[in-house]
Order: C-alpha cells, then structure tokens, then sequence
C-alpha cells in the first residue's frame, strides 16, 4: 500500500474522487448506505458496522437520464442526483435511505426507488413541525428504520451499540466545529473553500476516519504559514445546498473571505450534538428533528400562540444566524440557492429584513445548480462587495 | 361540425352542475357579507377535509388563497399582485398562487389598513384571525403561510399528514401510529380554536359535519365510477365545474349533498341511456392530469368536436376511496382515517404492482386502466411543481404497465400565457395516430381496449 496523502490534501483528493474509499471498504466486505440530505441517523447506520455514504450531484455533468423520472423545472440538485444514479454512478452502494427532507426531496425518493434498484431501500417520513408529538411520531420513524436496518444486516442493534456509535458522531461534530474556530480570527487560518472540500469528504468516509482527517486538517491549519489573506469582507454564506467549490472559490477571488456558513454541507450537519439520552432514540429524534437549521421545518416563537408576535417570528427562526454573525464577525452575508428551491425562497423577504435589522448587508443570488450559471453571478458579486466597501 | 368556443354545445353539460358551480361565487360573497357583519375568516390551504371539517363545525367562514389565485388570474388581476411580490423580494419561481397572495396581503396591509382592495374579484378575500396551513401534497403550503407574518399578524397553525412511502405503510405499527398521530394533532388544533375564538367546539356539530363530509364524499366517488361506462356519460368539464362544493366544503352541507345525489341521479340517468357526455361519437378515452387551463376551458370543445371524451382526471382532486368508518365512533378519529384514506388509499395497489409513487402517480394507473383510457393528457405546471412532479413518472407507468400514451402540454396556474391552445390542438391529429397505435398494441398484448 502507498503512503496515502493527510491533512488538506488528502481532503482534496476524496473531494475530487470521493467514491474511492467507500469502493475499497467494499472489496472489504463493507456494506454502503447512500442516504440523501441530513436527516437519515447516521449512528445507526455506523451502529451496524454499514458505511453511511451521502449523497451529491455533479454541477459539472448535464442532465440527460433523470428526464425520464423527474420533470426539467424542478430542484436542480436533486435532478442531478437522480441522474447519476440512472447514470449507474452509486451502483456500488448496497443500500438507500431516503427523507422527506423537503417536498422535492420527497418526490424524488419515489423516483429514485423505482428506477434504480439497491438491495435495501427506506423512505423516512419527517414530520414538518418540531413540536412535542412531531419528535414522538419522528421517534417511532426512526424505530421503524433501525427494524429495517437490523432485518438487512441480519443482527440486532442494542442501545449501547447506538449510543457507542452517537458518541463518535459527536465526536465528529465537536471537530468540524473546531475547525471553524479557525475561520474566527482575521484573516481565517483556513478558506470556505478548504473547509468544504473538508466537510465533503467527511461525508463521503467512514466517521471514523473522518475524524481523524479533520485532526490532521486542523494540525495542519494551525501550523501552516501560507493560508487565507485578510480581505475587508468577512461573509456569511446562508441558503440551499452548496456541494461544489465553485461558488465559494468565485466569491472568495471576488475579494472576500467566506468566514462562516448556514448551509447543509456545513454548520447544519454539526452544529449540535446528540444528547446521550437513556433511550437513545429519543436524543437522535429531537437532533434530526429540532436541531437541524433546514426552512423545511416549521418553526415558531410560541407554539399555540393567538396573535403572532414578528419579531419574535423572526427571531425564533433566524437568531442563530445573529450568532454566526458576530462570532465570526461577518459584516455581510450572501444568501444564495438553487432556483426552484420554495423552502429557501420563501425564507428570502423575511430573512433580509432580519438582517437588515441587524445592519448587516446582504444579497441574494438564485443559480440554476450548473457551473455555468455562475459566471453571471460574478458581477453581482464584484458589485456587492464593493457596496459594503 | 363547427362550435363556438365556450359555448359548451360539444360537451354535453349536466344540468345538475350548474348549482354546484354556484356555490363557489355564493361562498366568496358570503364571507365577505360574514366579515361585515363581523364573523371571523379563516385563510386556509386546500386540507382535503382535514380543517376544513372542523371550522365548519367552529362556525368559521373559509376563504382559500389557492383558489383565489386561480379567480385573480382567470379575471385578470393577478399580474399586478406579482409584480408586488416580486417586488416585495419573493422569487419568481415561487408557486404562482402563493406570489398572487403575497401581492394581494401586500396592497391589502401595506395600502389599504387591512380593507379588501377594490379591484380584488368575487368579493375579495377579507382579512383573516388565522392562516391554516397543511403540509399535504407540497412544503409550500405552509411555508407560504409563514411567510404572510411578513404582512400581518394573524396566527398560523400547520396541520400535518404523515407521508409514509408506499411498502413502509404496511410495515409493522405505522398506520396506527400515523392515525393516532393526526387525531392527536386534531385535538389539539380544536383547543387552539377554542382559545382562539373564545368558544367551545359543539362536538355533536363535529359529528354531523364529519358525516354528511363522508356522505358527500362518498356519493361524488359514486358519480366517478358510473363514468366508466361506454360513452361516459360525463365530460372532466364538469367534474372540475362540481368539484370545488366537496373538495372545500363549500355552502350548507346538506344542500351540497343533496347537489351531488342530484349529479348522481342525472349521471346515472345518461348511463342507462347510454349518453355521452360529448355531442360526437365517444372516439377516445383520456385522463387528464393536473390543474386544467382554467382560463381556456373552451379548448375542451374542440377536441369534444373530434371525438375526445375526459373520462376521469387528476387524483388530488377526487374524494378518498370510501373506507367503512361505520366502527369507529369518534369524529376526530373518523376524520383522520378519512383524511389518511386521501393520501395512501391506493398504495396497497401500487405496493402489489411494485410501484413506488404511491398518490399522485399511481392513481392515474388505475384511472386510465379501469376507465379504459386511450391516452392520457398531461398538463405541467410551471409555478406548482409539487402538482407536476409526478409527470415525467406517470408518463412512464402507463406506458410500462398499459401501453398508453401521455400528450404533454405545458400551462401555469396564473401565468396564462404559458398555455398554447393552438399548439395543443396541432398536436390532436398526430396524438390520435399514436393511441391508435396503443390500442392496437394492447389488443395485441391481450388488454381488453
């Protein structure tokens, strides 16, 4: 075996080709779990010794074999997911678990289940709200997979088994948390675009294994002479799924520094721990459920309440992002997503008016999840990084 | 044999559905009329029953923003409504009917201190003590709720329905834990109400709503099913003229009902005398699926004139297959089995033929199979993608399973201009060479059409 790479640039090898492990564990004998977006536990699929595998587009390749399942105005992401597996491109995974991580989301597991066939498949119901019955109802979800879990891998999964394996994943969020401490001082040690390459490849690895790139990414960061210069922005990026550098890399030669984000292949996936509850069900229901930043949830101030109070709207949905901003000392923040996308949309108007009541500046950008539906964005880019001076 | 557009000689129309139709201009008036006299409104999302039995029974006037958008474009108002919220920095691409309502809360709260715009049609929408939203079918439904807090204070309560994937329904405990769910959700929702409005629910006005709900319901699936016959004794024109009564709750319940066993006395009548509801000889039979053209219903007649019968249309849009109720005796319960029915009342179907788009898609398999269909008519929507999603898969089924073919042509529920009749109708000709061709593929394969 050649001495494989470490750090930042073993980070972007996996980014580049990011299925190669996962097919050299399954040479092992390892079984492959492809799940879509943040809400499949990923405990219990690492609890049963599966390897959770996430899964992403490719904004670089056309759509061409996802026409015949899912209609051309629709999420572009998940269109493009769709066409690679019909492409034969996740063929090696053993299995798929799906969410109703969004309407689209919804619909495209549907597809998915038909047209591309995995010895093992689940489509996860979640619920749209967070209150106490939606976690009840989500925890028997759960239940139901782990029993459709257990009868694929032919054995039982105890609570301790889960509860060993919530501590790992934790372990994994302390981490990236960690590494975007480095992003606080100005400038970053490390760039948005290192961390999401980083952040990708964790998800496409074994948790352990990945925990143990991030150690060698956050070594190697704190040691390095040579990162991020310091520029006048500092951005907040907030919206819909970002899984290619191009964005970031755009926004970054612009003349800004990406300093912190809100998206779900970031903060998202690692803001908060699981609570080590005694059931452990119940920790990863309320997690998955409650904790995760996604618009697809309904939130509220006051669940009940007869006259809606705004800004106490607005600061039950958003206030974390107020956090972010001054945590990581952001003077502006660029929201941004795939068109089509209604959860984020429909966020924009109230988001920019919280924002704007923070004196942050901001601007929204909408692209069509291809490379080249970027360049245009560049301008506006230019343009505002030069309103905020 | 030529017929003026709109003028409905190609279809023969049923008398039974003008009085339906009425009830939709009776119900705008009357909650406008209900708001000056000082009744509090509600603006809901369509629920397919799910609220709807319950503010009924509250005594609450209803007005939905959905159908509204489909008054305002049909009518010609909704331009200036999307030009506000665009304005107002909604995206574009958001659901049409969502960015007419934006616009609308926004020159009614803005502009007019919560008064109903002028130009608002059929009365307007009066301002609301509540937004009931749903999540069945699509996320914008109370995402576009939420966001109204941009322009008013109203309350908002999301009303859910579990979506569960089709073999998953069957696995082990889900149904029940599904049921038990919604009927907890409802509970709570009516004591929300109570607080709300400073009145106690009248559970026996519950219990009769829920009833006459699922008579109602049950006698306009009836009508359905006599429409199997050959001709079929009525045209989609009417089902979507009648549809909104049963769909909304629209009007006295048992007045409503009484419309639909009239509708069904009349339909049953055709039947026996072998009438078609289309004037020319019944040459093919076709599903139609999604929204139709609201604004262009005439086009219908044209192709009525070639001998196109709509025979059955979109699944969403019809009552919940009847499910025997008569043990169950609470009204909550009954309701959410009721309502559950809507969304999963097909899959143990769809889970026999190894399909996995359980409603939406599948129900159209069964349509075009059991109503004998020669083709389908697709009709994408730009700004509803959740409606349209099911398409490209629809598409597919029925021609894997039943060798129909699919005529796919694209409109919009408020951008008119989207939908070409003129292109439809080039497009007649070729598409009845191709359900020719099926039909005789089928016979080929030993399908009995």
């Amino acid at each position: 075996m050649t001495q494989r790479s470490k750090g930042l640039t073993r980070a972007k090898e996996i980014y580049r080709d990011r299925s190669r492990r996962v097919k050299e564990l399954k040479t092992e004998g390892k079984k492959i779990i492809g799940y879509l977006c943040l809400y499949p536990p990923l405990e219990m699929m690492t609890a049963l010794g599966l390897v959770p595998y996430r899964i992403f587009g490719d904004m670089r390749e056309s759509i061409t074999a996802a026409d015949r399942g899912l209609p051309v105005s629709f999420c572009p992401f998940a269109r493009s997911c769709l066409d690679l597996g019909m492409k034969g491109k996740y063929d090696f995974l053993d299995g798929m678990v799906m969410a109703h991580a969004c309407d689209p989301v919804e619909k495209t597991a549907h597809v998915w289940e038909l047209f591309i066939k995995h010895p093992y498949f689940y489509f996860m119901d979640v619920p749209a709200a967070t209150r106490k019955r939606d976690v009840g109802v989500f925890k028997g979800e759960l239940e139901t997979l782990r029993e459709t879990l257990e009868s694929f891998v032919g054995e039982k999964l105890s609570s301790e088994e889960l509860k060993k394996s919530i501590k790992i994943h934790n372990e994994q969020r302390v981490l990236v948390r960690k590494l975007y401490e480095l992003r606080r001082p100005d400038p970053p040690l490390i760039s948005g675009t290192e961390t999401l390459q980083t952040i990708k490849a964790v998800m496409s690895i074994p948790v352990e294994e990945g925990n143990g790139l991030l150690r060698e990414v956050i070594t190697e960061v704190k040691q390095r002479r040579d990162g991020p210069q310091k520029k006048a922005a500092r951005l907040l990026i907030w919206g819909s799924v970002i899984d290619d550098v191009s964005l970031i890399e755009m926004i970054e030669r612009a003349g800004a520094n990406v300093v912190i984000d809100d998206t779900c292949v970031g903060t998202r996936a690692y803001w908060t721990d699981v609570e080590l509850t005694e059931d452990p069900l119940d920790g990863l229901a309320y997690h998955y459920l409650a904790e995760i930043k996604c618009p697809r949830t309904f939130v509220e101030a006051a669940h009940g309440e007869v006259r809606k109070d705004h800004m106490a709207d607005l600061e039950s949905r958003f206030s974390y992002l107020k956090d972010c901003a001054e945590g990581w000392n952001v003077n502006a923040v660029i929201l941004q997503s795939v068109k089509y996308c209604e959860d984020h949309g429909f966020e924009v108007p109230e988001l920019k008016y919280y924002l704007d009541s923070l004196g942050l500046p901001n601007t929204y950008l909408e692209h069509d999840y291809a490379e080249g539906s970027l360049a245009p964005l560049r301008t506006r880019v230019e343009a505002f990084l030069e309103v905020i001076g | 044999m030529a017929t003026k557009e709109g003028k409905g000689r190609a279809i023969n129309r049923l008398k039974t559905m003008y009085p339906l139709r009425a009830k939709v201009d009776e119900s705008y008036q009357k909650s406008v009329e209900a708001m000056r006299a000082g009744k509090p409104t509600v603006w809901a999302m369509l629920n397919w029953w799910e609220g709807d039995v319950i503010l009924k029974a509250m005594d609450l006037e209803i007005v939905y923003p959905e159908n509204y958008g489909a008054a305002c474009a049909a009518m010609g108002v909704a331009q200036s409504y999307l030009d506000r919220a665009d304005a107002d920095g909604f995206p574009a691409h958001l659901c049409g009917y969502s960015r007419n309502a934006f616009g609308y809360a926004s020159r009614m709260m803005k502009e007019l201190n919560g008064e109903i715009p002028p130009e608002a049609p059929m009365g307007g929408m009066p301002k609301p003590v509540l937004l009931l939203s749903s999540n069945v079918i699509c996320d914008a439904r109370y995402k576009w709720f939420q966001a109204l807090g941009h322009y008013m204070d109203a309350p908002m309560w999301v009303l859910e329905m579990p979506t569960p994937g089709v073999k998953e329904l069957f696995m082990e405990g889900v149904y029940d834990r599904c049921i038990n769910f919604i009927v907890e959700d409802l509970r709570e929702f009516i004591t929300f109400l109570e607080r709300l409005l400073g009145k106690r629910m009248n559970w026996d006005k519950l219990d009769e709503t829920m009833r006459l709900t699922e008579e109602i319901c049950r006698v306009w699936h009836e009508i359905s099913e006599l429409r199997k016959a050959k001709p079929c004794p009525m045209h989609s024109r009417d089902f979507w003229s009648s549809m909104a009564p049963g769909l909304f709750l629209l009007g006295d319940l048992k007045d409503t009902l009484k419309c639909y066993r009239d509708m069904y006395d009349e339909v049953k009548r055709r039947v026996d005398n072998h009438m078609s509801g289309i004037a020319a000889e019944e040459k093919y039979r076709l599903v139609f699926t999604e929204l139709p053209p609201w604004h262009t219903l005439g086009f219908f007649n044209k192709l009525a004139e070639r001998g196109w019968n709509f025979v059955i249309e979109s699944w969403g849009y019809h009552p919940p297959i009847p499910i025997d109720l008569t043990n169950i005796s609470g009204p909550l319960e009954r309701l959410a089995r009721f309502c559950f029915q809507f969304n999963v009342g097909y899959f143990e179907g769809a889970l026999r033929e190894g399909e996995t788009y359980g409603y939406h898609a599948y129900p159209h398999l069964v349509y075009a199979r059991d109503w004998k269909c020669d083709g389908a008519f697709l009709h994408p929507l730009i700004t509803c993608r959740s409606a349209s999603t099911h398409l490209p898969y629809t598409q597919d089924m029925l021609m894997r399973k039943a060798n129909i073919p699919s005529l796919t042509i694209e409109g919009d529920i408020v951008d008119l201009r989207l939908f070409d009749p003129v292109d439809a109708l080039n497009k007649a000709e070729p598409f009845e060479e191709t359900m020719e061709h099926y039909r005789e593929v089928r016979r080929k394969e030993g399908f009995d059409w």
